[in-house]
């Protein structure tokens, strides 16, 4: 299974950062019908649960955002400010930390993923053009991007769950080398540099001035490339949900396509047993590694090699892609999908970076960007330069410029208008878990007394019904869904489940 | 883990799951009602961006 889950910018006119809580709240609180409305259990969350076996007190928290803490501005933590929905999809939207956020549903495909991230912009114009209504008028903006420019940056995580019994300082160890390098497909680029980094005109990533750790359980400030939380939102004995942070929020679906695909290959070759040969791929230093790859000007991206000398990022990329075309090819049409775009981008990327203007966000804008900066004899430190990168991340499609791009057909595209058409109101036909969810918020919300990721609980008369969600993320989808095609009531509902699943405990259980 | 073949799942048929089938019903999301523009639009579009958007944008730090 895998899911996105973004954390919009938003702007409001005549709002200020200390205002933003209740600004994503109201927002938020705006979301139409049929939803499950402000029943998210959050005393099933662990984010301070540590995979390395402890969990810490605390997570650190930005200095600098603290400030809007003083003032009286809650750190969204309380219930009523989070405004949890959980939409017909399965999807989540909530507001986490001043920040309108949408999960997608499971996934089971990267198809369907990008048509549900995508989907994911339209409700974001759909609830900033109901908020701007509400006020009378006044504009109301959302960017799908990870910066302010000004030192706040925000996420973009992917999860993906995976088999517990690999050791996780071997997926660190495996995948550290990686994550350093995907930006160079995966990055939604940035004008200028923040929070310290050294000046660069242009840089690959949004979101690399800000790491500044290998691991750790933290992510809302001292970022690490590999963040360590122990949080399965599933069977805690069978599986880890790796909680990727170091990714860009992407609009082009290539970029998605590999920044999701690719991890997913990786993972599946760790559960064979294979392992890079730290000698070809292991970093002097991960950390300084991140940040020059995305401010590297000469688009070499060279960095030094724990074992000495350096290599370039792309030649990193290919010790993967080479393991997984050995032995992954064929497994399905999606995998052969992703093996063929990443050597296609990796060759171009060393050939022609440029020239993937139609296919990865960053050369996307770069393109877009460098002609109106010459046409307009702008030098890149020009204010108005982090303005247009701005707006490249409206999901306004009246106004965001990768939005135009693609209304004028000059970005490749992995899935239909039609597809993200579907996704808005449906669950990914793929995901079980997701069908049931999507169902009780279509057809009963209002029965639904509380739901996670992974159960909910139903009221039908005088009982209450708990439905572990964890237990049908293996069924098959085709089944689920037609057991529960003509299910109407939370009684049907279970009843339809129980007959699938048969007796069983919860895995999730306490 | 078989998540990388489970897309051939999406050529099945489904069974529609009506109302969640429907689209584009109520005040929910709808398909975004925006004529195709030109290259010239796009630089419209970009004139038409405030360059002092990027200094007034300020947000809280996330995750």
């Amino acid at each position: 299974m895998i899911g996105i889950e973004t954390e919009y910018g938003i702007w409001v006119e005549g709002k200020g950062a200390q205002d933003l809580v209740a600004e994503a709240t109201y927002l938020v609180q705006g979301c139409p019908p049929p939803c499950i409305a402000g029943k998210w259990d959050y005393s099933r969350e662990h984010p301070r649960r540590d995979v390395r076996g402890f969990t810490v007190s605390q997570l650190s928290i930005d200095p600098s955002d603290a400030q809007f803490e003083q003032r009286g501005a809650p750190h969204s933590t309380d219930i009523e400010v989070r405004a949890d929905r959980v939409l017909p999809s399965g999807a989540r939207l909530y507001n986490d930390h001043g920040h309108p956020e949408f999960s997608t549903p499971e996934c089971t495909s990267l198809t369907e993923l990008i048509a549900h991230d995508r989907a994911g912009e339209t409700w974001m114009q759909t609830l900033a053009e109901r908020r701007s209504k509400k006020l009378g008028g006044t504009p109301v903006a959302l960017y799908k991007n990870n910066t302010d420019f000004h030192g706040a940056s925000y996420g973009t995580h992917e999860s993906y769950l995976f088999a517990r019994n690999i050791p996780f300082d071997d997926v660190i160890q495996s995948l550290l080398p990686f994550f350093v390098t995907r930006q160079i497909f995966a990055g939604a680029g940035k004008v200028g540099s923040e929070n310290g980094a050294p000046d660069a005109n242009f840089q690959l990533s949004q979101r690399a001035d800000f790491f500044s750790a290998i691991a750790s359980v933290d992510t809302l400030y001292n970022r690490p490339i590999i963040n360590t939380r122990d949080e399965p939102h599933a069977d805690a004995r069978r599986f880890r949900r790796l909680h990727v942070i170091c990714g860009d929020a992407n609009f082009c679906e290539v970029a998605t396509l590999l920044k999701c695909g690719t991890t997913l290959l990786l993972l599946r070759l760790l559960e064979q047993g294979w392992r890079p040969d730290p000698s070809l791929v292991a970093l002097a230093d991960p950390v300084a590694a991140v940040k020059q790859i995305s401010a590297d000007q000469s688009l070499k991206w060279q960095v030094k090699r724990a074992s000495g000398g350096s290599i370039g990022a792309v030649d990193i990329q290919r010790v993967y892609l080479l393991a997984a075309r050995e032995k992954l090819t064929g497994l399905s049409p999606e995998t052969d999908l992703v093996l063929a775009e990443w050597k296609d981008v990796l060759d171009k990327l060393e050939s022609d970076p440029l020239g993937l203007s139609d296919t990865l966000d960053w050369a996307a804008k770069y393109a877009l960007l460098n002609e109106f900066r010459e046409a307009e004899g702008l030098s890149w430190s020009d204010p108005y330069l982090k303005s247009l990168d701005l707006e490249y991340h409206n999901v306004d499609p009246g106004a965001g410029l990768y939005l135009a791009l693609e209304q004028e057909g000059r970005v490749r595209r992995i899935v239909t208008d039609a597809d993200v058409q579907i996704a808005l109101k449906n669950p990914p036909a793929g995901s079980p878990r997701a069908i049931a969810r999507g169902i009780a918020a279509c057809r009963f919300p209002e029965a639904v007394q509380s739901v996670t990721w992974s159960r909910m609980s139903l009221t039908d008369g005088d009982q209450t019904r708990k439905v572990a969600l964890a237990r049908l993320g293996e069924a098959d989808p085709l089944v689920v869904t037609e057991a529960l095609a003509d299910v109407h009531t939370p009684a049907a509902l279970v009843a339809a489940l129980d007959g699938l699943l048969g007796a069983g405990e919860d895995p999730e259980e306490d | 883990m078989d998540e990388l073949k489970m897309d051939d799942r999406l050529t099945r048929p489904t069974v529609p799951m009506d109302p969640v089938r429907k689209t584009g019903d109520g005040d929910g999301p709808k398909a975004p009602d925006v004529t195709r523009p030109d290259s010239r639009s796009i630089l419209d579009r970009m004139k038409k961006v405030d360059p002092k958007t990027a200094e007034r944008y300020r947000q809280r730090s996330g995750q």
